[in-house]
């Protein structure tokens, strides 16, 4: 499949945060813990598109959410 | 203080655990428990901070119980140090994120998905035999062969063994849930870890020559890149046997008891199918299967205004912190449309249950199997028996008759 690369808005939500760090170790370029220890965005382009799309399907809650930066389309979950 | 709010054992905490707590959060929320020789944390912010704080506080019970030993007992509890040791829930980073991250991407919510139809499937036969009965022991009829059947199948275990897996599975939980009744426990759950082993290592060997799609090969050619050892191969399918399925079972036992006294919410489930979800969060939530879990602390920290020393225990209770009325409004009640339910029953930070995903969609197929098929029950018992152990919430036997 060839795709033209996608720019992707990226949000976690922190009602399902439960601070795994799974996202940190697959795009640890975008996410960090805060003071809570939950994840949180420090740089949403810090990753090529494929790790954070990775990132995401490892969260064990789906706390992570990816959108299309043009259409607002939801990519994951 | 009464001195029985010391006791984690005592019948009426063991019988009911929901109002023990709420005495204990009442008078102290990080409680210094003298008997116990630890720390009770019972309010939700203060469970949430300590589970997520990896740094400053360990998992590794081996470590810890090995310095209580002499060196006869550390001999005599070998296989315990041996296997449960290199379990990914008393293991702490680095390790843990080496091994974590593996099985990970086996449990993760999308993953696990695919195993959907095939619970369901489970269910439905299952209760096909169940139904004309219009009784049943809902433990060892139900609730233990859905998860159990499950796990089998995930790693490519016969399913032809699950009672003498049920057998091993339950000695090694005399341990690991804390049944402080038990003086032999360490011993029982020895027995418990060899037999389990030696029935799991002949099947890792026949992977390795001849590898399938099942988990035990793919944990197999994580050695072969070695990133897994051997022990820690065996290790894992030991952990993932006893974790796949006792708390799952319990989870689906509690379900049901907790919905035969609401049969109002019963009703409101089979109304609106769609409302599962949320249900089985409520149900974790309002009586989830383990009610607690331990940490140590490596150093010097201070939670809620106490300090807690370098060396100590902690027990994290998830069931009060479920119950916290500072963070759930009307803690007691149970209401399957609650929102939002940022329930803590599968823990918080770095070992969050891997399984939580699949055990949530085993809940959900199970209660939701019930719902639709059979009346509101009634339980056909007058007194509920539990077994006397600090971690885990877990019948005896639930009898129901619908």
């Amino acid at each position: 499949m060839t795709s033209t690369p996608v720019q992707l808005t990226v949000r976690i939500d922190p009602h399902k945060c439960v601070g795994s760090t799974m996202c940190i170790q697959y795009a640890p370029g975008v996410f960090a813990l805060n003071a809570d220890r939950q994840s949180s965005v420090i740089n949403a382009a810090g990753e090529p598109a494929e790790r954070l799309r990775a990132a995401a399907e490892q969260c064990p809650m789906e706390a992570i959410v990816l959108e299309d930066a043009n259409t607002g389309e939801r990519i994951f979950p | 203080m009464p001195l029985v709010l010391d006791d984690l054992m005592a019948p009426e905490a063991i019988n009911d655990p929901h109002t023990y707590y709420h005495q204990l959060r009442e008078l102290e929320r990080v409680h210094w428990n003298e008997r116990w020789g630890g720390w009770v944390l019972t309010g939700y912010d203060d469970v949430v901070a300590v589970l997520r704080d990896s740094d400053r506080f360990s998992s590794d019970r081996m470590a810890y119980l090995e310095t209580e030993l002499n060196a006869e007992e550390r001999c005599l509890y070998q296989p315990i140090f041996a296997v449960l040791a290199k379990w990914l829930v008393f293991i702490d980073p680095p390790d843990h994120t080496r091994i974590r991250r593996l099985l990970n991407t086996r449990f993760t919510p999308r993953a696990v998905e695919q195993y959907r139809p095939r619970v369901r499937s489970i269910v439905n036969n299952l209760l096909t035999e169940i139904e004309p009965r219009r009784r049943m022991e809902v433990i060892h009829e139900f609730a233990y062969l859905v998860p159990l059947t499950v796990i089998l199948e995930l790693l490519g275990a016969p399913a032809l063994d699950r009672d003498l897996i049920k057998q091993w599975s339950e000695q090694i939980g005399t341990f690991f849930f804390l049944r402080a009744d038990e003086p032999r426990r360490r011993e029982i759950a020895c027995e418990g870890v060899t037999s389990l082993v030696n029935y799991l290592r002949p099947l890792v060997a026949q992977r390795r020559e001849s590898p399938t799609l099942d988990l035990i090969s793919a944990l197999v050619a994580c050695e072969d890149q070695q990133e897994l050892t051997e022990a820690e191969i065996i290790a894992t399918c030991v952990l993932l046997v006893f974790g796949g399925h006792e708390t799952t079972m319990n989870l689906i036992a509690n379900g049901v008891l907790a919905l035969a006294n609401h049969p109002e919410e019963w009703d409101r489930l089979k109304a609106d199918p769609k409302l599962i979800e949320s249900a089985v969060e409520e149900l974790l939530r309002y009586d989830g299967s383990v009610k607690a879990t331990v940490r140590w602390a490596r150093s010097e920290a201070v939670v809620g205004g106490k300090t807690i020393k370098a060396g100590q225990k902690v027990l994290c209770a998830l069931s009060a912190a479920n119950r916290d009325p500072e963070h759930f409004p009307e803690p007691d009640r149970l209401d399957i449309t609650r929102a939002p339910n940022p329930h803590v029953a599968f823990g918080q930070g770095i070992h969050i249950c891997l399984g939580a995903p699949l055990a949530r969609l085993e809940a959900q197929e199970a209660i939701a199997g019930l719902t639709r098929r059979l009346p509101a029950p009634r339980i056909s018992t007058p007194t509920l028996d539990y077994h006397p152990t600090v971690v885990s919430r877990a019948l005896r036997n639930l009898p129901i008759e619908f």
